[in-house]
C-alpha cells in the first residue's frame, strides 16, 4: 500500500518511505486476470487501440486498476439524479433503466424528506430534546432503504416495487453494451437522472482517472465522450453565457462543434489538498498553469465548474487578482483588444487551477465573426485589480489559498465583535438533539475566522462516493444534508472533506446506551454536521442566536462580499 | 479589502423607539397630573413593564429554537430599554435618590443593575478586538489543558537544555521563577484592566538577565523558553478577558432577579395600602 517505513540503514535521514504510487489502491482490489482478459474481449473494450496508450498506463493496467465489476440485484439503484460521482459505467450483463419522467420521489432515492416545523413544532423541542445527545429512536434506526449488493460488500438503496415503478415513470431501457454516466465524472457536475437494474445485472465502473486516459488516448472513446456531451449540455451551456446571448440558431451551433473541453488539476483535490496543508505550502506557484501571462490566447475559457485564479506576475511571486468560477470568462479582454486593433495582443494576467477545473474553450475566430461585432460593453480587465494597495490583498490571498472560495454558505466570525460566550453553540445543540453540528474554532486571518462549519460548497467533494447517497443536496435552496436514515456510518464523506467539517458521531438510544453492531460490537456512528437549519423556522439558529452580528453565513463567490474585481 | 458584514442595526429607529417609550409615559403622567390623579402609579407600571421585557432577553436565550427574532435585535432593544429605565425611574420617582428604606434599597439594587449592565456593554466592546488582535485563538475551555501542554514544553525545552549542555543554571532559573508562572493564569490584574504590560515586563525581566550567564548552546533553549512565554502570556490574557466576559453576567443576572422581586413587592405593597 501507499507507505511502507523502508528498512534501509541510512545514517541520520530518518525513516525512508517508497513514494505513492498511482495505483498503489486499485479501484477494484479483487479484479483478476481473467476478469481483465474477460473484460478485454468485450466488444466495446477490444474496440480500443491498445498500442496508443503509453507502456507506464496500458489499456490492461488501466483495467486493471481503475476499474471494477459490479454486480447488482434487481432494483438496486446505480446512480441517481443530483448525485455527484467520479466514475462512469459499462453494461456487461443485464438490463437498467433510466428514469425519464418524472422523477422518483425523494424518499425512494434514500434522501430526506425535509419537513420544516411550524412555530409550535419549534417550540415543542423544548420538552421533547433528551438530555443524552445523538439519539436514535428504534423506528428511525430500523427502516431497510439500504441493503448489501450482488458482492456482499457494499452498500446500495434499492426500489421495493420495480413493476410499480415501471408503471407509474416513463423509463428507458439501457441494454447491455451501454456506456452512461461519463459527463458526470470527467465534468464534475451532478447526475442528470436516475438509473436502476431491472434485472441482476453486472457493470463495469470505471473511475474518472482511467476514463481520462482511455478518452486521451482513444479516439473512438473521445468522439463518443465528446458528441455526447455537446448534444446532451453544450448547447444550453453556450445559450446561457451572456457574451452569446445575442447569437442565433446558427452561430450557436457553429460554436457547438468546435467548442473544445479541458480539464486541469485533480478531480480528487481535497487529497492534494490535505498534502499542501500538511506540509504549509500553498499559493499560485504550486496549481496548474491553464494560460500563462504574456502567451498569446488562441480561445475563450469558460469555467464550467471548479475554481481557477488569476494571477499577475509580481516580483519573485504571483499575486492573485481575483478567482473565477462556474460561469466566468477569462481572456475576453485581450481577445478583444486583438479584434479592434488588428493585431495579436499576449494574455495580461496567468490562469491556474485552484484544485479542479473544467474549462471550454471557444477558438477565437469564431468569436471574431460572431460574438465581438455584438459586444457592446468593452470586457472589463483583470489587472486592474492591480491597482489596489498590496496590503489589500491578505484576505482574497487567504481565502484561495485554503480553498474556502468554495464555501456558499460558511460560518464565519468577526472576532472584533465575537464575546466568545457560545450562545451559537448551545442554540445549535438545542437545535440538534442536544449536539452541536460545528466546532467554534478554525482558521483565522486578522480578525475573521471561518469556522468547522459545512460550507455547502459549490464543488462538493464530500458527496463523491458516498454509497448510498445519504449525503444529498437538498431539493430546495441547495443544501447539503444527510440522510441519517441511509448513513452507514462509512466516514467517506467525513474524510472526503478537505475542511474537516463533517464529525462522525457515536449514537444512543434513548437510555443512553451507545448502539453496537451486533457483529463485531463496535458503536455505530454517523455523520453528522450542518444542515443550516433546514427543519427549523427562522433559518440557522447560530446567526439569530448572536447577540453582536458577528456571525454570518456567507457566499464567498459573492463579488460584493470580498470586492472581488467583476469581468466582462 | 472586507468582506461585507451585513449589519442590521438602525441607530435612528432605536432613538425613536427609546423615545416614544419615554414620550408615551410623560405625556399620560402630565394628563394624569392635570386631572388631579397621582401620576406615580402609571409611570411605575410602565417602568415594571419595561424591567420584565429586558428580563425576557435572558428568556430569549435560552428558547432559541423558537424563532423569537434575532438575539442581535433583542440586546439592542436590551441596552437602549436599559437605559431607558433609568430615564422611567427619575419619572417615577421625582429625584435620583428616593425617601424610605426599602425604597432606597431597590433604588440602589436598581442602579448597580444598571452600572453591572453598563460595565458588561463595555467588556463585550472592548475585549473582543483586543483578543483578536493577540492572533491566537482558543476556546475558554481548552485553556487549562493549552496552559498543560505549555508547562509540558517549557519543562521539556528546560530538561532538553541540562541534557544536551550539562548546565544546570537554566534549569535553576526555571525552578525559581518561570515555573510559577506557567502553572496557571497569572497576572490578572495586568490582563484584565492594564492591557498585559506589566505581564510582559515581568516575563521579559525573567528571560533576559540570566542571558548572561548562558552558554551560546544555552540561549538557543532560553529563546524557545521565552517564546513559550509569549505564547502563554496570550492565553492568559484569553483567559481573564473571556472569564470577564462571561462572568459579569454572573452579578448582572442575579441583581436583574433580585430588583424584578422587589419591585412586585414595591407593586403588591403599593395597592395593597390603596385599598
Amino acid at each position: 500500500m501507499g507507505r511502507t517505513v523502508s528498512d534501509t540503514t541510512a545514517p541520520a535521514a530518518g525513516p525512508a518511505w517508497s513514494r505513492p504510487q498511482r495505483w498503489d489502491a486499485p479501484f477494484g482490489p479483487d479484479l483478476t486476470d481473467g476478469d481483465v482478459d474477460r473484460l478485454l474481449s468485450r466488444p466495446e473494450i477490444a474496440a480500443i487501440r491498445a498500442d496508443r496508450f503509453p507502456a507506464h498506463a496500458s489499456l490492461r493496467e488501466i483495467l486493471r486498476n481503475d476499474t471494477r465489476i459490479v454486480r447488482l440485484r434487481a432494483g438496486d439503484l446505480v446512480v441517481r439524479e443530483g448525485d455527484y460521482g467520479n466514475s462512469a459505467f459499462l453494461v456487461l450483463v443485464g438490463k437498467l433503466r433510466v428514469v425519464v419522467a418524472p422523477e422518483l420521489p425523494s424518499e425512494l432515492l434514500g434522501r430526506q424528506q425535509v419537513h420544516r416545523r411550524n412555530w409550535w413544532q419549534a417550540l415543542a423541542q423544548l420538552w421533547r430534546n433528551r438530555d443524552i445527545p445523538e439519539v436514535r429512536s428504534a423506528r428511525g434506526t430500523s427502516r431497510e432503504t439500504a441493503r448489501k449488493d450482488a458482492t456482499g460488500k457494499a452498500h446500495r438503496i434499492f426500489l421495493q416495487d420495480i413493476p410499480a415503478v415501471l408503471d407509474r415513470h416513463k423509463t428507458a431501457l439501457v441494454a447491455e453494451g451501454a456506456i452512461f454516466g461519463e459527463l458526470a465524472a470527467l465534468g464534475r457536475v451532478p447526475r442528470t437522472a436516475t438509473m436502476f437494474a431491472e434485472t441482476d445485472a453486472e457493470l463495469l465502473e470505471i473511475r474518472w482517472q482511467g476514463l481520462r486516459d482511455i478518452r486521451r488516448h482513444d479516439e473512438g472513446w473521445r468522439r463518443m465522450i465528446d458528441e455526447r456531451y455537446r448534444t446532451t449540455a453544450l448547447r444550453s451551456h453556450l445559450r446561457a453565457t451572456p457574451l452569446f446571448a445575442q447569437l442565433g440558431e446558427d452561430a450557436i451551433e457553429l460554436l457547438t462543434q468546435h467548442t473544445l473541453f479541458e480539464t486541469y488539476g485533480a478531480f480528487d483535490w481535497h487529497v492534494s489538498y490535505k498534502q499542501l496543508q500538511a506540509e504549509r505550502t500553498g499559493g499560485a506557484e504550486h496549481e496548474p498553469v491553464i494560460a500563462r501571462q504574456g502567451d498569446h490566447p488562441d480561445g475563450l475559457l469558460l469555467i464550467r465548474a471548479g475554481f481557477a485564479r488569476v494571477t499577475t506576475r509580481l516580483g519573485n511571486g504571483e499575486r492573485t487578482l481575483t478567482y473565477l468560477g462556474a460561469g466566468d470568462v477569462y481572456g475576453l479582454a485581450e481577445l478583444h483588444d486583438s479584434w479592434r486593433a488588428g493585431e495579436a495582443k499576449p494574455l495580461e494576467t496567468s490562469l491556474t487551477a485552484v484544485g479542479y477545473v473544467d474549462l471550454l474553450r471557444v477558438p477565437t475566430h469564431l468569436l471574431e465573426t460572431h460574438a465581438f461585432p455584438h459586444l457592446e460593453q468593452t470586457p472589463r480587465r483583470f489587472v486592474t485589480a492591480a491597482e489596489r494597495p498590496l496590503a489589500a490583498d491578505g484576505l482574497l490571498e487567504w481565502l484561495v489559498d485554503e480553498r474556502f472560495i468554495n464555501g456558499q454558505r460558511a460560518m464565519l466570525i468577526d472576532l472584533d465583535r465575537c464575546t466568545r460566550c457560545d450562545d451559537c453553540v448551545r442554540a445549535c445543540a438545542s437545535t440538534h438533539g442536544g449536539n452541536p453540528r460545528f466546532l467554534r474554532a478554525g482558521k483565522t486571518f486578522d480578525h475573521w475566522q471561518v469556522t468547522h462549519a459545512c460550507m455547502h460548497c459549490a464543488d462538493p467533494v464530500c458527496m463523491i462516493g458516498c454509497p448510498t447517497g445519504a449525503i444529498h443536496r437538498a431539493e430546495h435552496e441547495g443544501t447539503v444534508v444527510i440522510n441519517d436514515d441511509t448513513c452507514i456510518g462509512c466516514g467517506t464523506c467525513a474524510s472526503s472533506c478537505p475542511y474537516e467539517n463533517i464529525v462522525m458521531t457515536i449514537i444512543r438510544d434513548e437510555a443512553g446506551h451507545i448502539l453496537r453492531d451486533q457483529r463485531d460490537h463496535e458503536p455505530i456512528v454517523k455523520a453528522t454536521k450542518c444542515d443550516l437549519c433546514t427543519s427549523q423556522p427562522g433559518g440557522p439558529a447560530c446567526v439569530r442566536a448572536c447577540p453582536h452580528e458577528a456571525l454570518q453565513r456567507v457566499d464567498f463567490r459573492d463579488l460584493s462580499l470580498l470586492g472581488k474585481e467583476s469581468h466582462g | 479589502m472586507k468582506p461585507g458584514i451585513r449589519r442590521r442595526s438602525s441607530p435612528v429607529r432605536l432613538l425613536l423607539g427609546a423615545l416614544l417609550a419615554l414620550a408615551v409615559p410623560w405625556w399620560w403622567a402630565r394628563l394624569r397630573v392635570e386631572q388631579l390623579q397621582n401620576p406615580a402609579v402609571l409611570t411605575g407600571w410602565w417602568l415594571f413593564a419595561t424591567m420584565l421585557f429586558l428580563a425576557a432577553f435572558n428568556a430569549r436565550k435560552k428558547l432559541s429554537v423558537i424563532p423569537l427574532g434575532s438575539a442581535a435585535a433583542w440586546l439592542r432593544w436590551h441596552v437602549v430599554g436599559g437605559f431607558l429605565t433609568l430615564a422611567l425611574f427619575w419619572l417615577h420617582t421625582g429625584s435620583l435618590w428616593p425617601s424610605g428604606l426599602y425604597e432606597q434599597v431597590l433604588a440602589g439594587l436598581f442602579y448597580l443593575l444598571n452600572l453591572t449592565g453598563m460595565i458588561g456593554w463595555l467588556l463585550q466592546r472592548t475585549y473582543p478586538r483586543m483578543l483578536a488582535d493577540t492572533g491566537n485563538e482558543i476556546i475558554f475551555e481548552r485553556i487549562p489543558a493549552e496552559i498543560a501542554r505549555l508547562r509540558a514544553d517549557a519543562e521539556a525545552a528546560v530538561m532538553a537544555c541540562v541534557k544536551a549542555t550539562g548546565a544546570e543554571t537554566l534549569s535553576r532559573h526555571y525552578v525559581e521563577t518561570l515555573h510559577w508562572f506557567f502553572c496557571r493564569p497569572r497576572f490578572f490584574a495586568s490582563h484584565a484592566f492594564l492591557g498585559s504590560k506589566q505581564a510582559r515586563a515581568w516575563v521579559r525581566q525573567q528571560c533576559e538577565p540570566v542571558r548572561r550567564y548562558l552558554g551560546e548552546a544555552e540561549r538557543a533553549h532560553l529563546d524557545r523558553l521565552a517564546a513559550l512565554a509569549e505564547r502563554k502570556l496570550d492565553v492568559d490574557f484569553h483567559y481573564f478577558a473571556q472569564r470577564l466576559m462571561k462572568s459579569w453576567l454572573l452579578v448582572h443576572l442575579p441583581l436583574a432577579a433580585v430588583v424584578v422581586l422587589l419591585a412586585v413587592w414595591h407593586l403588591a405593597l403599593i395597592h395593597i395600602y390603596a385599598l
